[in-house]
């Protein structure tokens, strides 16, 4: 049980010339895992390696007990697989959808049934069982994807993009039962997305990639620690003045939070007093002076730039 | 908060034994036939099906009752004194004696009825995959892209067979019941054997025609086009080029349903002998079959391995 969910050793997979994988060492605890990084960052083809679909030209790989290769089914069955195609199959109702992907993944008919309706009932399309997948509407639909992955129980969820298209409501109400599969039903979830807050509400850690490498990693807690450079600032008074003279001392301003507060970047060797020193000589007064955590979509930025 | 409770209740992991990829293609191959089954449009042309199949299963019935009870009477007919069984002569053209012929004929008259459904369905049952990126469902899942091919080949062959083989089954048990059966089915046995063949020629060249078709044209109005050249203008063209030009028979050999109605007739022990027109060898009907089949199967391997299942 203690055995981690994921292991790769020097894995490295190339197209031809191109490198798409290039000497990933890694190893990640069972959790809930984000796997984040720009297009062309080798995510998809991560994806198809833990899936079993094309194999490692060099290096290798466990998920779980079962070593990663091509046209691994039995590493498939592991894994729920929630692609962020549309992939339904016009015609099925929503139980034959899901019963349909029980019995692909070897459940027998019966069972595949059974387990059918109670997914469905979990993720709360009793009503709409019976309708047509075409007919769902989109959060619907990115819910009914998720039942199809989860109706043989597999240890890990592979979920790509599941909250692409979704209203913000939608995108809660997913992220919130991804969460609870994590937590309560002990479900591993690799979540693929560009959405850095949808991996900073659900994960623990977080995997950045880039350039086919691993630009870095580590519980998210840690990833979005509080740095000793960084401080949220709301000064009144000379506003424009103090500013100015801020930047003349090599303080960086970042992008503003929601709260309308300055977040700034200070200089090596910065001394605090130097702020209030500053808006004392602008006839300004310092309202608020708090450290400020580094945000995972800073630690990404930082981490895919600084190659 | 207690609907979140409350849904948390209904979920239960599963523990059991997984049965094997093949059992998930069956899976497929039903879902196709009941699929194939929900469409109204399609309902007409089962009922034309029907037809044929009630006109050769009470056909064989009347003519074994014309030949056993009234042959020998004598009716008037325009004022002139005819036997029956003079006038029920036309009916021996139709071959509904429980003959090789029978079978041959009645799966004849039902393939342009499975041909006409298959091309209206192939969008349904293949096309919309690609369509629709329904291919990474099945294609996530633990099976093998061969299972994901398996799957749709059988669906399709079991909907041949339901109209083709099946009855031609109940046709060839109903004869035996209306001659003597003991040594009808004895003697019949190469008819029985054939049947199946038939149908195995056909479940094989239809299902992985319509399979590599639909993959390649996916709508349907683009397939039905496909279909209509395939099996009408090759047809046409052949006979054309045969009947018309006076060419060899064996450019009778573009013509695909031709090919498949000789190798039924070589399966089922048929006289080739007594065909009116210029036939091909059967031999070189089955491999041009046999060529179609390979083609089709080398077309949807590299089709189905090209999917991005992550896109």
């Amino acid at each position: 049980m203690n055995a981690p969910l994921l292991t790769l050793n020097s894995l490295r997979r190339t197209f031809g010339e191109f490198v798409a994988l290039d000497d990933i060492t890694l190893t990640l605890p069972r959790g809930r895992i984000g796997l984040l990084g720009p297009n062309g960052a080798g995510k998809s083809t991560l994806l198809k390696i833990l899936l079993g679909l094309i194999a490692p030209t060099a290096g290798s790989g466990m998920l779980l007990d079962q070593p990663l290769g091509e046209d691994r089914v039995e590493l498939r069955r592991l894994i729920g697989f929630m692609p962020e195609a549309e992939a339904l199959v016009p015609g099925l109702t929503g139980v034959e959808y899901v019963s349909l992907a029980g019995e692909l993944c070897g459940l027998p008919r019966r069972q595949a049934q059974r387990r059918a309706h109670e997914v469905l009932g979990y993720l709360q399309l009793e009503e709409a069982r019976y309708r047509r997948v075409e007919e769902y509407s989109l959060g619907m639909k990115q819910r009914v994807k998720l039942a199809q992955a989860l109706v043989h129980d597999p240890q890990v969820l592979l979920l790509d993009e599941p909250t692409s298209g979704l209203d913000p409501a939608g995108r809660d109400a997913m992220l919130r039962l991804v969460n609870e599969l994590g937590t309560m039903h002990g479900k591993s979830i690799i979540l693929s997305t560009h959405l850095l807050a949808d991996v900073q509400a659900v994960c623990e850690h977080a995997v950045i990639l880039a350039g086919g490498r691993v630009r870095g990693h580590g519980p998210v807690s840690e990833l979005c620690k509080i740095r000793d450079d960084r401080y949220r600032l709301r000064i009144d008074g000379n506003v424009d003045g103090c500013r100015t003279a801020l930047e003349t001392r090599g303080v960086t301003f970042l992008p503003a939070g929601h709260t309308g507060d300055w977040r700034v970047s200070v200089p090596a060797a910065w001394n605090n007093c130097d702020f209030f020193k500053i808006a004392k000589n602008h006839e300004s007064v310092i309202r608020s002076l708090v450290r400020d955590d580094e945000t995972l979509e800073e630690y990404f930025l930082r981490s895919v730039n600084d190659e | 908060m207690n609907e979140v409770s409350d849904s948390l209740l209904r979920y239960r992991s599963w523990r059991g034994t997984l049965q094997s990829p093949v059992w998930g293609s069956w899976a497929m191959a039903r879902l196709s036939v009941a699929q194939m089954a929900r469409r109204k449009l399609f309902w007409g042309l089962y009922a034309l099906a029907l037809m044929i199949f009630f006109f050769f299963f009470y056909g064989q019935y009347l003519v074994v009752w014309i030949q056993l009870q009234t042959a020998q009477q004598t009716v008037l007919f325009g004022g002139v004194p005819v036997k029956v069984g003079e006038l029920t002569k036309f009916l021996d053209r139709l071959n509904l004696n429980g003959s090789a012929q029978t079978f041959a004929n009645f799966i004849w008259f039902q393939g342009y009825i499975v041909m006409i459904v298959l091309a209206l369905a192939g969008a349904v049952l293949v096309g919309n995959d690609f369509q629709y990126g329904s291919l990474p469902y099945y294609l996530g899942k633990p099976i093998a892209r061969r299972h994901y091919i398996l799957g749709k080949f059988l669906g399709v062959g079991l909907f041949v067979n339901i109209l083709t083989t099946l009855p031609a089954l109940i046709l060839f048990v109903q004869a035996g019941l209306l001659y003597d059966w003991e040594v009808y089915y004895v003697d019949h046995l190469r008819q029985l054997i054939g049947i199946f063949g038939y149908g195995l020629f056909l479940t094989t060249a239809l299902s992985l025609l319509l399979v590599a078709s639909a993959v390649l044209v996916r709508r349907t109005v683009p397939l039905i086009m496909l279909w209509s050249g395939v099996f009408v203008l090759c047809r046409t063209l052949a006979n054309l080029l045969v009947d018309g030009a006076r060419l060899d028979g064996a450019w009778r050999l573009i013509d695909l349903w031709n090919n498949l109605y000789l190798a039924g007739l070589w399966c089922l022990g048929a006289d080739l002998g007594d065909m009116k027109r210029e036939q091909p060898e059967v031999w070189q009907a089955i491999a041009v079959i046999a060529s179609v089949c390979l083609l089709c199967l080398v077309y949807l391997r590299k089709r189905v391995q090209a999917v991005e299942v992550i896109s």
